[in-house]
């Protein structure tokens, strides 16, 4: 073939032409123009069937008369017809310039085939729980990893983010609770390509499809290791003949969502000294002070500290005299940052028995933090290749590599949002008089210069497979697959100054050292099966499979840390001292361990449909693992479930073209938990420290150790039981889709915080298997997909699931509410009702002559004005928690629930003409929570864990606070410090964490192959993307819905998540 | 023929498969974790696991605070800024869960001597006899003091000596509550165990515990249960005293005395008393640590040793510290005690009662018409021909604070200003206006926040002295000839006037009354000779963290039921009311409205930290309730060893006496 004519592209020009040309030579050997008409079978035309030839992104879709017209098609080529509710048909072209095709109405989707468990199953014949998302629904977000562009894309897939950083994992879960987590996890089994792999490290473009296997008749056949579910990743494969090869990118740019906003200086020092005078102390800034902070605000004075009265060569102590005027959320985020992907694949054959996929996918992501940079790098390579050796033997070899690259200031820890406003107080100064970073303590200065933290983690897997077939339907699968990650960790803490006031350095964290972590996982699993498949009279169809899986996982992890950088800028394990900044000797610490555990598994499957109308399948697997003793460590797990195609029945005949499909699935599972927290749940440790004591001997600190924490010889299996029902139909050609699952899950004899004995024994008591649970709810999709005759294809996915989990066995034999209480639902919040606040002294005062028999002296004293006034549930006179407990728990109730429930995804989209467009929601519709910590309080107790942020200013007064006016409707009650009686738990305060969010919007354009096979492109899309753009919820404005839980120890201030927009262009050849 | 093999290959795949995961594959133990079978085999491992406990069990410097120099903060010798609901009756509740009804550190040590005693026994354990017997004695002496904490505050006391089952009958069993002589008595036995094993000289800083340190808290505990069932005899806090709780428990009820009776207890303690107390006294009467009575105020100045022996990085140079905690900056072991002495001690300031206390250095209380006093109008008189132990410690405006310099130590204060008493923060604040630099240092590289590293004294050789003399003078009611010696050594040491009866003759006890909590038992007032014996312990022990527990077993509070007592400082309103003005002349001292940062005048010529504002709960003085000598048990410990789980009266455990059984409520 020939070039015709350049296309100027902006960027990439010449590698894209160097390829063009490499693949033009070995591809192009003949073109022609095929034109034709589509039909139905009544003869009506067909508008906007996708006709496409196989194997590329070529293709056009039928005009208004059902006429296409498709050129530089190969003589060889085959076109692929395709339409909503119609039968795909592959036609080869056979050198025809002209193909007329006349298609048929699909009454059910049977082509349609879904990954499962050691194997695929059409969707029509599934019995258990899967639900599936595919590489389209993921495609062109700007996401840092996949897991964050699964969130609401599957029902009963539960994905939250409680943290924006860059690093930061967001959890996955299976429908709801499924343990307590206090000694065991419930996560998913994730499996990419059949082996246990990192969700979060995969490049998103190489993959293919997801399935999520919900119930136990889908996932036991992986038995102990998924007792919650499984989500299995389907990469991307080539397919024989024509190579295929696409660039694309994307250039993003974020920016924080729903930040905290701090008061001004001057406000904020008027809220804490209310609070000081409200507590009956003496005012925290005094008139001198208030007035230079005033000063400074309006411009009158440019110092935003004083010299210190008592030590004037040094700057004053921030927290007494800082009159500076700083929100500290802007000074540490950025208001943007930049991001930006790159991914190449090829794939194809490379002849008629071997086929390969390649890809190469390049990330850079920039965070937020403004002082010092933080940003996560990722490479990934990956190869596959497959090949028919014999007609009786396939291979495949896969190999996957990931490489990420995180870093942070070493100050960006769990401190810095557990510190960040009640060490940021407005008043405090960033820079002082003569422009250095001033730390009073405060955050900026350690972010800024207290070094960096750097993670390196590398995946590696390699896979290899052996397929058999020696005789036709009996089939064998031998697999090999290995994963190695190490992670490399460096962090330097590096000394810091503050400056005095003549600009001098002097120090101020004296400390230095470097830290080096290493970790390596080895993991290694085999898996032996065989199926045999058969029909009896083509009614009975019979399906037998039975394997072996092993598995092993080595972790080694070692770390070492010197103190005494020589050179701030080579921060070395090597170039350290050893010294502290005396010159005293310190010890390095250096840490390391050896962990191993593995499992080893039977199973067996059989599956029987009787003319896809009546199916069955039981699974059976009988699993071992290291984790527990000999006596307890084998079980047996089986799981059964059958399905009744009832559109298959012949009654059904007058129904079947409005009612295409309907389904009725159940099924029932028990499986086992092995994944206790602890790899050795059985044994007894000593806690052993080498010179970690605090208490010195001879100037250096001395090895320790502990009590061992006593353990149940007991220990073993968590039992989980599975009842799922199920519904599936299509409607109106398919046109509408959609199923409904119901389910229970019972997680029996979990391991969780033993009964509570006797203070007299001393030690905790030992995790034991003694709680059950129970989660139930419902998993619910309906998918409404057609194209209309003008072209305009479009599509609305609507997505709805909820779970909620009960107690159902623990020994709480005081009924404590403190702890879990048998027959309870989960998440439940007791708190006490509100009246209101006072708005005057003898409000509050007619308030406690209702209350003869105490009052509301059980919370606090001195009740006047601005107080809350709790109401007395029980009418016994007086406001309190009774003993605590369910028999008597005095005047609180239940105010809430702080289970996400209904949690829901909707799913929008459109194209025309080239254009595209999808609108993604996500969010949940109802939760509850209860955010105690000082960033929703404001003034607390403690001065010292107090902050001001904008929302707090909204606080009781009944007389003007010098520029705040009387605030009587206020929302929060009059700020004291020495009390936490107006912070109770109560009704008026519980948050409302429901929230719906714009998670995507998109627009492309395809570029019209007219244009594009000018240039020997086949495919040409442009696209702007956006994510979480708009956010609807009622939470106070201080806490993200999505983030309220998260922050250091739950208080809701975390990293925030980022607004982005971004654009691209994907090119396919 | 070709799938035949094919066949049999594949089932050989299988075969092996099967093979592979017999439960050798599935045996993991593991492997970089030390189990109890591989540990406490050997004399290092025993250090190791007591080395863990000392922190745990002693008391030393915490971060963040005046350290064990601020633990009397709220008493009659030392005031917070704010103040403590255990003298507002009724404010002070019964918990539902929690409080020091607490076994951890018990358990821990009973655990070290179930597994390390029968190895020790058939010689099991390697390394030197001497060493091992040492730590083993060492945690004997641990779980004496962690013993002493709880009696101290419950009085009868689960005895627990070996690690119970995790099962809830026999736990049960175990919460039954020994009468406090009986636990006072194992706390002897162990120390006597303790005083057998521990070696003199296991090491020559005397950062670990040694014989004397058994001894010297010997003789601490056995005066404590002595005095305390000598002034709450025939009271419900003694066993079998009138209303005393333990009699409701059928195990209790039949209690008798192993001496017969309750006095014969009180001999047999304050016997025991004197007799610990007097082997430590004669070991280290001669090596207490000099006093030259002076503040050092330049670096070519004379060092005061006694002074820096609160305040030096390495203490085991002074023979008097038997025990301490070492500090290092480099190794991140550090505290805040030297910052808090640059300002006003982390927000605790010195009472007047606790100023006015202290004798002339002439031996005469201040009243004497020839004391030499000169008054407390400012503070330089105050400390003008004192007892040297308050001169000494008494910071005064205009003082260096600071005589060598360093570029680390941004919160150091060079020269002591006047004290900021209207400062809020706990940090800057003076709450009385009256601070100590007990605990300080002139070194200013100590003086980073957060980051001093001075030495954290846990017991000291002069209290055994002080401890005979009261011993002996409660038992015989005498002042008999070590008594005489050893009183004259501390006072000589301290440089005070050496004649005793002289300062006894000159007390008047009305006036000591009126500042002195130590001058009542009982709500009586005591006679001169024993208060002189309280107020050398008073003014010796200053800041020592020892001053609640004296209080309580001298059952010094019971005047404030009726008679609220007014924590005071400075006399701000005489001449030093002008240190506080603002460039104007206008005063910087508000009172009498919300936002007062001072008490009133016509409250008091002295400032009353307490009540500045009409709002304060204690705006009327500080008040007592006899229940509050002892705290109340959490609801919760009656409800899980209830045989119902919900009857608090099936339980073994009784409440302590005045408390009730109610979570949230006072005591009556």
């Amino acid at each position: 073939m020939k070039m015709k004519k350049k296309i100027s592209f902006s960027f990439g020009k010449g590698i894209l032409l160097a390829f063009m040309w490499i693949i033009s030579l070995a591809m192009f050997a003949q073109q022609i123009t095929v034109k034709g008409t589509v039909k139905d079978t009544k003869g009506e035309p067909l508008i906007g069937v996708t006709v496409r030839v196989e194997g590329t992104s070529m293709g056009t879709i039928t005009d208004m008369d059902g006429v296409f017209t498709l050129s530089n098609v190969p003589t060889d080529a085959t076109l692929e017809f395709s339409y909503v509710g119609m039968k795909t048909q592959r036609i080869p072209v056979n050198g025809r310039t002209s193909i007329d095709v006349v298609m048929e109405e699909e009454a059910e989707m049977l082509e349609e085939v879904v990954v499962v468990g050691f194997g695929t199953q059409k969707k029509v014949n599934l019995t258990g729980a899967v639900s599936t998302a595919s590489s389209r629904e993921i495609e062109s977000r700007p996401v840092v990893n996949v897991t964050q562009a699964l969130q609401g894309l599957v029902p009963g897939l539960n994905i939250s983010s409680s943290n924006g950083s860059l690093e930061a994992k967001p959890s996955v879960n299976i429908r709801g609770v499924t343990t307590i987590g206090e000694g065991s996890t419930g996560d998913p089994l994730i499996l990419i390509d059949g082996m246990e792999g990192d969700l979060n490290s995969i490049n998103p473009q190489d993959i293919e499809s997801i399935s999520v296997l919900k119930d136990a008749a889908a996932s036991s056949i992986y038995g102990s290791r998924a007792p919650f579910g499984v989500i299995l990743v389907t990469t991307k494969k080539g397919d024989p003949g024509k190579i295929t090869v696409n660039y694309n990118n994307n250039f993003r740019w974020g920016s924080p969502v729903l930040k905290p906003d701090m008061m001004d200086s001057y406000t904020f020092a008027t809220y804490f000294n209310d609070a000081s005078i409200n507590a009956g102390w003496s005012p925290h800034f005094s008139s001198e002070h208030l007035q230079r902070i005033k000063d400074y605000q309006e411009g009158k004075i440019t110092y935003s500290i004083i010299p210190d009265p008592n030590n004037p060569q040094y700057w004053a102590d921030g927290y007494a005299y800082g009159n500076d005027n700083v929100d500290w959320y802007d000074a540490i985020y950025k208001s943007s940052t930049y991001g930006q992907e790159h991914n190449f694949s090829a794939s194809g054959g490379i002849s008629e028995k071997t086929t390969f996929y390649t890809s190469f996918n390049y990330l850079d992501q920039n965070g937020l933090m403004k002082l010092s940079k933080d940003f996560y790098d990722r490479y990934t390579v990956s190869g596959k290749i497959n090949s028919e050796l014999t007609n009786w033997l396939r291979f495949g070899y896969n190999f996957r590599f990931s490489r990420e690259n995180y870093q942070r200031p070493a100050a960006m820890t769990d401190a810095l949002y557990w510190d960040l406003a009640r060490q940021g107080w407005p008043t405090l100064p960033l820079y002082d008089p003569n422009g250095y970073l001033y730390s009073s303590p405060s955050p900026a200065l350690g972010l800024a210069t207290g070094g960096k933290d750097k993670t390196m983690t590398d995946n590696t897997y390699h896979q290899g497979f052996l397929i058999f077939e020696p005789i036709k339907n009996w089939i064998t699968h031998v697999d090999l697959n290995y994963r190695i990650t190490t992670a490399e960790r460096h962090w330097d803490s590096q000394r810091t100054y503050n400056h005095d006031v003549n600009g001098n350095p002097y120090v101020y964290k004296s400390s230095s050292n470097v830290h080096e972590d290493y970790f390596n996982d080895n993991y290694f699993n085999i898996n032996a099966y065989t199926e045999y498949s058969f029909s009896l009279n083509e009614t009975h169809n019979l399906k037998l499979m039975a394997g072996f899986q092993a598995e092993n996982l080595d972790r080694t992890v070692f770390g070492v840390q010197r103190d005494g950088i020589i050179v701030p800028e080579l921060p070395e394990i090597d170039l350290t001292t050893g010294l502290d900044y005396n010159g005293n000797p310190i010890t390095p610490s250096v840490n390391g361990s050896r962990d191993s555990w593995s499992t080893a598994g039977y199973f067996g499957r059989f599956n029987y449909d009787y003319e896809n109308k009546y199916l069955a399948e039981i699974n059976l697997r009988y699993d071992g693992t290291s984790r527990f003793r000999e006596d307890q460590r084998w079980n047996l797990f089986p799981s059964f479930s059958l399905g009744w195609n009832m559109a298959q029945e012949n009654f059904w005949e007058t129904l079947l073209p409005t009612i295409n499909l309907l389904k009725f699935r159940v099924s029932y599972g028990e499986l086992g938990n092995q994944n206790t927290s602890n790899w050795y749940p059985t044994y007894q440790i000593m806690p052993v420290h080498s010179n970690e004591g605090s208490w010195l001997q001879n100037g250096t600190r001395p090895n320790t150790a502990y009590v061992p924490a006593l353990v149940s010889s007991t220990m073993g299996w968590e039992k989980v039981e599975n009842w799922n029902g199920g519904i599936d139909f299509g409607l109106l050609r398919n046109r509408l889709t959609g199923s409904f699952d119901y389910y229970i899950r019972r997680t029996k004899d979990m391991i969780g915080p033993a009964q509570e004995l006797p203070a007299v024994l001393g030690i905790d008591v030992p995790k034991t298997n003694n709680t059950d649970l129970k989660t139930y709810g419902f998993d619910f999709e309906l998918v409404w997909r057609d194209r209309l005759k003008n072209g305009l294809g479009y599509s609305a996915k609507l997505l709805l699931s909820d779970s909620q989990t009960e107690i159902t066995k623990y020994p709480n034999p005081t009924n404590t509410l403190s702890k879990y209480l048998e027959g309870r639902k989960l998440g439940e919040i007791w708190g006490y009702e509100t009246i209101g606040i006072a708005k005057t002294d003898s409000e509050m005062q007619e308030h406690l002559v209702s209350l003869p028999n105490g009052g509301q002296n059980a919370l606090g004293s001195d009740w006047r004005a601005g107080d809350i006034m709790y109401r007395d549930l029980n009418d016994d006179g007086k406001i309190d928690d009774g003993a605590n407990t369910l028999d008597d728990h005095g005047d609180l109730k239940v105010i809430g629930n702080n289970t996400p429930r209904y949690l829901f995804g909707i799913d929008l989209s459109a194209d025309w003409k080239g254009f595209d467009f999808r609108a993604f929601f996500q969010g949940v519709l109802k939760r509850d929570y209860w955010q105690g910590s000082y960033y929703f309080w404001g003034v607390t107790e403690n001065k010292w864990w107090s902050c001001g942020l904008v929302p707090h200013v909204d606080y009781f007064r009944d007389e003007v606070s010098n520029h705040l006016d009387v605030n009587l409707d206020s929302y929060y009650p009059r700020p004291i410090f020495g009390t936490g009686k107006n912070q109770q738990v109560q009704t008026r305060y519980l948050q409302n964490a429901s929230y719906i969010r714009l998670k995507n919007l998109q627009l492309g354009y395809t570029l019209p192959s007219a244009l594009t096979t000018k240039a020997n492109l086949s495919k040409v899309r442009i696209f702007v993307s956006g994510e979480n753009l708009w956010t609807g919820t009622k939470t106070s404005e201080m806490f993200d819905p999505e983030t309220i839980s998260g922050g250091a120890e739950g208080n809701g201030n975390a990293y925030p998540l980022s607004k982005i927009f971004s654009f691209g262009l994907s090119i396919t050849l | 023929m070709k799938y035949f093999n094919i066949i049999r290959h594949i089932l050989s795949i299988f075969l092996i498969c099967g093979f592979v995961s017999c439960d050798d594959f599935l045996d993991k133990a593991p492997q970089s974790q030390i189990t109890p079978e591989n540990y406490l085999n050997e004399e290092s491992q025993l250090a190791a696991y007591a080395n863990g406990l000392y922190t745990d069990i002693l008391p030393s410097h915490a971060n963040w605070s005046y350290g064990t120099f601020g633990i009397d903060q709220h008493t009659d010798n030392q005031a917070y800024i704010t103040y403590d609901n255990r003298y507002v009756p009724g404010q002070w509740k019964v918990g539902q869960t929690g409080g020091d009804w607490y076994f951890n550190y018990i358990y821990s040590c009973n655990y070290f001597l179930s597994k390390v005693l029968p190895r020790y026994n058939s010689g099991e354990i390697s390394g030197s006899e001497e060493n091992i017997k040492h730590y083993i004695g060492e945690i004997y002496f641990l779980r004496a003091y962690e013993y002493f904490k709880r009696y101290q505050e419950f009085g009868d006391f689960p005895i627990i000596t070996e690690p119970l089952p995790d099962q809830l009958e026999p736990l049960i069993e175990a919460s039954k509550r020994s009468p406090r002589n009986e636990v006072a008595r194992f706390i002897l036995s162990d120390l006597d165990k303790a005083i057998e094993f521990l070696s003199t000289n296991i090491d020559s800083r005397r950062t670990r515990i040694t014989r004397d340190v058994a001894l010297l808290l010997k003789s601490r505990v056995a005066l404590f249960e002595g005095t305390w069932l000598k002034y709450f005899k025939e009271t419900a806090f003694v066993p079998d005293g009138e209303g005393w709780p333990g009699k409701e428990k059928d195990y209790n009820a039949d209690y008798t005395y192993p001496t017969g009776n309750i006095d014969g207890e009180i001999d047999y303690f304050l016997q025991q008393s004197m007799d610990a107390a007097k082997q430590v006294a004669d070991k280290y009467i001669d090596k207490l640590t000099v006093n030259t009575g002076k503040v050092q105020q330049s670096a070519s100045d004379p060092v005061n040793p006694y002074m820096d022996m609160f305040g030096s990085v390495d203490l085991s140079g002074y023979d008097e510290v038997l025990l301490w905690r070492e500090y290092s900056k480099g190794l991140g072991i550090t505290h805040c005690v030297v910052v808090a002495t640059q300002f006003g001690d982390y927000g605790v300031g010195v009472t007047r009662g606790l100023v006015e206390s202290f004798l002339m250095k002439n031996g005469l209380p201040i009243y004497d018409p020839n004391s030499g006093y000169e008054g407390d109008d400012n503070i330089a008189n105050v400390r003008k021909n004192r007892d040297p132990r308050l001169s000494l410690f008494l910071k005064e405006p205009g003082q260096k604070n600071i005589l060598y310099e360093s570029t680390e130590g941004d919160h150091a204060v060079p020269i002591e200003p006047i004290p900021n008493i209207t400062a809020a923060s706990a940090e800057k604040a003076y709450s009385t206006g009256y601070a100590l630099r007990k605990g300080g240092s002139f070194y200013q590289n100590q003086c980073g926040n957060g980051q001093s590293y001075t030495g954290s004294i846990t017991f000291r050789a002069v209290e055994a002295l002080l401890n005979y003399i009261e011993a002996s003078y409660e038992k015989n009611g005498t002042i008999d000839a070590k008594a005489d010696e050893y009183w004259r050594a501390i006072r000589s040491r301290a440089g005070v006037d050496t004649d005793y009866g002289r300062t006894i003759a000159a007390t008047n006890m009305s006036k000591e009354a009126l500042n002195d909590w130590g001058a009542f038992s009982r709500g009586v007032v005591i006679n001169p000779t024993l208060y002189n014996i309280r107020r050398e312990r008073r003014s010796e022990l200053m800041a020592e963290a020892l001053r609640y527990m004296d209080l309580r077993r001298w059952r010094a509070m019971d005047q404030m039921i009726d008679n609220p007592y007014h924590i005071e400082g400075i006399k701000i309103w005489g001449e030093m009311q002008n240190w506080y003005k603002n460039e104007d002349g206008t005063s910087k001292l508000v009172y009498g409205t919300n936002d007062a940062n001072v008490s009133s005048p016509e409250r008091s010529m002295y400032l009353r930290p307490y009540e500045k504002v009409p709002t304060s709960l204690v705006y009327d003085g500080y008040r007592w309730a006899m229940a509050h000598y002892l705290q109340p048990i959490a609801i919760q410990h009656f409800l899980i060893t209830a045989t119902d789980g919900k009857t608090i009266s099936t339980s073994p455990i009784y409440q302590n006496p005045g408390w009730p059984t109610v979570a949230g409520q006072g005591a009556q």
